[in-house]
């Protein structure tokens, strides 16, 4: 409860800050938009020339693209902006600052700011899910909407853990700059259906890496009906992941130094 | 002349002392760049599963566009030139270039061609690594013009490239944040330049308007030359249009130099 009422402070001060920046945020929701806009138009110019990638049709695809959107704008409004600033933080001993908040470390360093350009565009990823599910014809029942929003959040723990463990490698390092780069390369893969991947890139990026779990999972459980093995088992992946973000983490503050004098 | 020429010359010898101390910086983001193949990869790959050929054209020689791709943004791209500007700017960095005969973007040009030298040489390392997976996947046609072609396509494409750096750099004369806009027209560059699909395999009536874009000869263009996505018709029409643009957009960099020098305050002795 507690901590809730510290997240809501931060989500008040990030709604604020937005209504004093307006041009800010119509740009930044421009910029998402238009990057959405990239990844639907790869798909639309490739199914131009086939009917189907690895078995999927060309709105099933559109719902992968959708889905692995969705997790992605609900990470980059909840967390990006925070984990972001923490490798410089860490680096320029601001992350004293956290320390001193009534909780913990990870916690106050995570939700901080609030990013109302990702969430809004996380409507408009529900839109191209929602559109899609429509072109397919699919009638998904409570269940499998339930299902399906809880995978999303499994999901998103997942993405936030690897963005964690990736930050945190600035408790380690010197110069971590561009190490966020790393993210966005990883989410390229997340686009793609599972079949698509054989052999090493099977075994890295679906089995080692989750990332294509994570997109393809809900997808998948609104064509073909929602399965409580999968969810369970995206669920019981999110907290081990979580569960290591948050030992390296507390590993990493350990070694935490700060920078002043 | 020459001493005009010794005074740049300097400048490129700044940027590559400068630039190579971030060569660790290059080498990263070469080997992010071999994520980026290795999804190319798995997504053309599954796409060619099903046809032999997309666009009149089969897996190798589309990963062969891809690698190309990631060779020349090396060589000739913009990476955060239009950042450097911006910083120059808003700390007053470019007051010391007004009082000296020295022409910024010149300056600027220098430094960049400089830098691309190291990035280029960079990510060549990681691409010798991989070369023994991917090596059968390279197919480029034989034709001594394509490679005579793409030298000036390259040149015109590198000056598109930073005179769009510049130009958003200069837009810090006017707005305190550049980076919004920047990544704004990165999404842009990144379909209509090519980097996400090669263009051809758009609808043919969309492909005939992008073809007079500025971003159609940013990577595109040279890349399509080198690896035999167009023909010589188009290649001849293109070398017309990409000229266009460099003229566009270098006498654009002046102009808002020019108008952006008339707003800017230098503070400070």
């Amino acid at each position: 409860m507690n901590y809730f009422k510290i997240w809501l402070a931060g989500a008040r001060y990030s709604l604020v800050r937005t209504m004093m920046f307006r041009g800010d945020f119509f740009i930044w929701s421009l910029v998402e938009l238009l990057w959405m806009g990239v990844n639907l138009l790869l798909v639309a110019v490739i199914y131009q020339h086939t009917p189907s990638i690895a078995g999927w049709t060309q709105y099933q695809m559109v719902m992968l693209v959708g889905t692995g959107m969705l997790v992605q704008r609900l990470l980059m409004g909840f967390f990006w902006t925070n984990l972001f600033e923490l490798g410089r933080n860490v680096r320029s001993g601001a992350f004293d600052f956290f320390l001193s908040q009534p909780g913990h470390p990870l916690f106050m360093a995570s939700t901080r700011k609030l990013d109302p350009d990702g969430l809004a565009n996380s409507f408009v990823a529900l839109g191209v899910v929602i559109f899609a599910a429509n072109k397919l014809n699919l009638h998904p029942s409570v269940l499998d909407m339930i299902g399906y929003t809880l995978v999303i959040f499994a999901g998103l723990a997942i993405h936030y853990s690897i963005l964690v463990l990736t930050m945190s490698l600035s408790f380690w390092l010197t110069s971590t700059s561009g190490i966020e780069g790393t993210y966005f390369a990883l989410t390229e893969f997340s686009r793609l259906p599972k079949g698509a991947f054989h052999g090493l890139a099977r075994l890295v990026f679906v089995w080692i890496l989750p990332l294509v779990v994570v997109s393809n999972t809900p997808a998948e459980i609104l064509f073909s009906g929602f399965k409580l093995s999968w969810a369970l088992g995206l669920v019981g992946i999110a907290i081990i992941w979580l569960s290591v973000a948050i030992f390296v983490f507390n590993r990493g503050l350990k070694r935490y130094a700060s920078a002043s004098s | 002349m020459i001493a005009v020429f010794s005074k740049y010359k300097q400048a490129f010898i700044l940027g590559l002392q400068s630039n190579l101390v971030y060569r660790w910086n290059f080498l990263a983001r070469g080997l992010f760049s071999l994520l980026h193949l290795a999804a190319a990869f798995i997504l053309w790959g599954a796409i060619f599963t099903v046809k032999p050929t997309i666009g009149g054209f089969n897996l190798a020689q589309t990963i062969t566009y891809f690698v190309t791709l990631i060779i020349l943004q090396f060589f000739i791209g913009a990476f955060n030139e239009d950042y450097q500007i911006s910083e120059e700017i808003r700390n007053g960095l470019i007051n010391q270039f007004l009082l000296k005969p020295i022409n910024y973007y010149l300056y600027r040009f220098s430094v960049f061609v400089a830098a691309r030298l190291v990035s280029g040489a960079l990510v060549l390392i990681p691409l010798i690594f991989i070369s023994p997976w991917i090596g059968s996947y390279l197919v480029f046609p034989h034709d001594m013009w394509r490679l005579l072609c793409a030298i000036p396509a390259m040149a015109m494409a590198a000056i598109i490239q930073f005179s769009i750096a510049y130009c958003f750099g200069m837009l810090s004369f006017w707005f305190l944040e550049i980076q919004g806009f920047v990544i704004l027209s990165m999404a842009v560059e990144t379909a209509l330049g090519g980097q996400a699909f090669p263009l051809d395999l758009m609808p043919k009536a969309i492909f005939n308007i992008a073809q007079y874009l500025p971003f159609f000869y940013q990577m595109y263009f040279p890349a399509a030359i080198i690896t035999g996505r167009i023909g010589p018709e188009l290649i001849t029409q293109g070398f017309m249009i990409q000229a266009f643009w460099v003229v566009v957009l270098l006498c654009t960099s002046q102009l808002l130099w020019v108008r952006g020098l008339k707003r800017h305050t230098a503070v400070g002795g």
